[in-house]
């Protein structure tokens, strides 16, 4: 039995509907890269030098609206540096279920956890990039690069291991800046001082190769010198170059925090190996698209009236313009 | 509540006006408009088929929008409490109950207390759950929560190797400031782990007592005593030293007592006996509590793709079964030559 033509967008259109209810799927990959996120909560950290923002406050705002933009199913893990180490607060959780765990942690976040007042970054990073790969996940370090006490002449710790991969987030202004100062119970006292801050290279490995001829020196009791008792150590900067030679010996990426989270998940991308998870992408809306222009169609061209039938003479009758149902 | 993923495309919902100025069926030519039988039923059924055009536009639009139930949460009554674990992680707790580093199927302090502390966890669906660490300072770990997979996380990273100090009276003053608005409803109890204690500042301990009186915390002392260190209940013979300095873990437990609100401690000095002592808090800490389940998004553009479907059903079923008014045009009309 032959359709009518009249009858097939209506048909089609019904046909596309089911299947959009449906929702057939087609497979599809997604990259998520799983991430131990690493805080410096050290005193430099408290800097006002992010637009009237502490370094610390910037870094937890930024980082949180970051995870906020990672797809569902990535899973990030929390972690605080100070001293010479790193401390896991949490293994990486997946973002979508525990966002609100996770946003909290990263807004309870403060200078006071510090267990120690050091702030040895190179130590610090080695350590989180060893949990980083013990976790499975890539590592996100957020810091200022501001070793304190100071490296000595022999340079940063080396890094030896697997790294996991990962990007360095620097967080600063570029101009030097005073560090807040706190007394016993956590109220700010003013500024650290010259003098409050030691400001000469820890006193190990080998002498820098001028020492013999700065003031002070002698080969066996003063080897170092006294030229580099002074020094602007209490004040504190983005130290960028630093930052990324030590990106560079660990296969890690480096970016700036005030250039936003955008610039974080491009660095990232770039150094972290990714996850891919099957993620099935719906065709319903494609099928509902299609059975709404279907229907579409049925409804716009205007309706005619029934064609006449011819006569028996061969004539043919003008057709009346009046509707007749209605 | 009902969402949208694509907002911006109700725009088009004006389109669905199309079938009030197009007629779905054909219109036949009549000679003359009397000759037309007033019809009721024919009007509704025309009626209908203007509806269904633009139900059924309105119904795709509105799938295409991307509708849906958006998720939420709903009030749970349930047993349980607003539970915040405060956690030593002095280096010490990296030892075994016989105060060695572990060795062979030896299990560390931290160890046997974080697989007993899963175990509980797992045990209390209605938990409302915060966790808080100390060493040298207090560090909020995990604000109160009710999902297990990020108190499981944060449980499992006390793997690490511990810091440095003990400095229980900070730690147990941010634990109970930890308590926020959400536990006024339920009944709120610390559970305090550590296998030693420090001497607390006498301001550190007012500041402790003004907490206690103002959150109305239950206390738990879990005690991981190692071998040979004395017992916190036991008091020291005659002739012997008694001060915070000497018996730290005494003294805190004496001051605890002091606070005025329901304290009890247990003493643990090996795995078996943290899973005893656990177990009895999991009973004394079972009490109404309300929370919130939450509930997933659900998906409803699948109900209005059906209902599209078979609305254009019927209108394709109302064209097949369309026929002419009259089966041919009328005769000429017959004129006398």
């Amino acid at each position: 039995m032959r359709l009518p033509r009249r009858v097939v967008p209506p048909m089609l259109a019904a046909g596309l509907a089911l299947v959009a209810a449906l929702n057939p799927t087609v497979p599809g990959t997604r990259e998520l890269r799983d991430v131990l996120l690493v805080i410096d909560i050290t005193r430099s950290m408290n800097v006002r030098d992010m637009d009237g923002r502490s370094r610390l406050e910037a870094s937890r705002a930024t980082m949180r609206d970051w995870v906020a933009r990672q797809p569902c199913g990535t899973r990030v893990g929390l972690a605080i540096f100070t001293e010479r180490r790193t401390l896991t607060l949490f293994t990486p959780v997946e973002i979508c279920a525990d966002f609100a765990s996770l946003a909290g942690a990263l807004e309870a976040l403060d200078w006071r956890m510090a267990w120690e007042g050091d702030s040895m970054i190179s130590k610090g990073l080695n350590h989180g990039l060893a949990r980083a790969a013990e976790l499975d996940a890539a590592l996100v370090f957020v810091t200022d690069g501001h070793e304190a006490p100071p490296l000595p002449y022999s340079g940063p710790d080396a890094f030896r291991g697997e790294s996991p991969g990962g990007i360095i987030v620097g967080v600063g202004g570029p101009m030097p800046s005073p560090i807040p100062k706190f007394d016993e119970d956590g109220r700010e006292v003013g500024f650290y001082e010259a003098s409050d801050v030691q400001h000469a290279p820890a006193r190990r490995g080998p002498p820098p190769p001028d020492a013999a001829s700065r003031p002070g020196f002698h080969p066996r009791n003063n080897p170092y010198g006294e030229s580099d008792l002074e020094g602007s150590e209490h004040l504190s900067v983005l130290r960028a170059s630093y930052l990324e030679q030590l990106a560079e010996t660990r296969e890690l990426g480096f970016v700036r925090l005030a250039e936003g989270p955008e610039a974080i998940d491009t660095a990232l991308a770039g150094h972290a190996s990714a996850r891919n998870v099957d993620t099935p992408r719906s065709l319903g809306p494609l099928f509902g698209f299609l059975a709404f222009v279907a229907f579409l169609a049925g409804w716009l061209p205007r309706s005619r009236t029934w064609p006449l039938r011819k006569f028996p003479d061969g004539q043919r009758r003008p057709s009346a313009t009046r509707p007749g149902i209605r | 509540m009902i969402g949208l993923d694509q907002p911006a495309v109700l725009f088009a919902l004006p389109v669905a006006m199309v079938p009030f100025f197009r007629r779905w069926l054909r219109s036949s030519s009549v000679p003359r408009l009397d000759l037309r039988p007033h019809d009721g039923a024919s009007r509704f059924v025309d009626r209908c088929l203007t509806l269904a055009g633009v139900i059924g536009l309105a119904a795709l639009v509105l799938g295409l929008a991307g509708l849906h139930l958006r998720g939420g949460s709903v009030p749970h009554q349930g047993m349980g409490t607003n539970l915040v674990l405060l956690i030593d992680r002095s280096s010490s707790m990296d030892e075994t109950f016989a105060g060695r580093a572990p060795s062979g199927d030896e299990e560390s302090k931290s160890a046997a207390a974080r697989r007993i502390l899963l175990d509980f966890i797992a045990q209390r669906p209605d938990d409302r759950v915060g966790i808080a660490a100390f060493s040298t300072a207090p560090l909020e770990v995990l604000p109160l929560t009710q999902s297990q997979s990020a108190v499981e996380a944060a449980i499992a990273a006390l793997d690490e190797r511990g810091l440095s100090q003990t400095d229980v009276g900070r730690g147990l003053a941010l634990a109970m400031g930890m308590m926020d608005d959400a536990t006024v409803t339920g009944s709120r109890a610390v559970l305090l782990v550590s296998d030693g204690a420090g001497v607390i500042a006498p301001e550190v301990q007012e500041v402790l007592a003004l907490l206690a009186a103002q959150q109305e915390v239950n206390l738990y002392w879990l005690y991981l005593r190692t071998e040979g260190a004395k017992s916190i209940f036991e008091a020291p013979a005659p002739g012997e030293p008694d001060d915070p300095r000497v018996r730290p873990e005494r003294h805190l437990h004496l001051f605890l007592q002091r606070l005025g609100q329901p304290y009890r401690a247990f003493e643990a000095d090996s795995p078996d006996a943290v899973a005893e002592a656990v177990e009895e808090i999991g009973k004394l800490e079972a009490r109404p509590i309300l929370t919130e389940h939450p509930v997933p998004r659900r998906d409803l553009a699948w109900l209005v793709y059906l209902l599209a479907a078979l609305l254009a059903g019927f209108l394709a079923l109302a064209r097949w079964l369309e026929r002419p008014f009259a089966p041919r045009a009328p005769l000429p009309p017959l004129v006398a030559s």
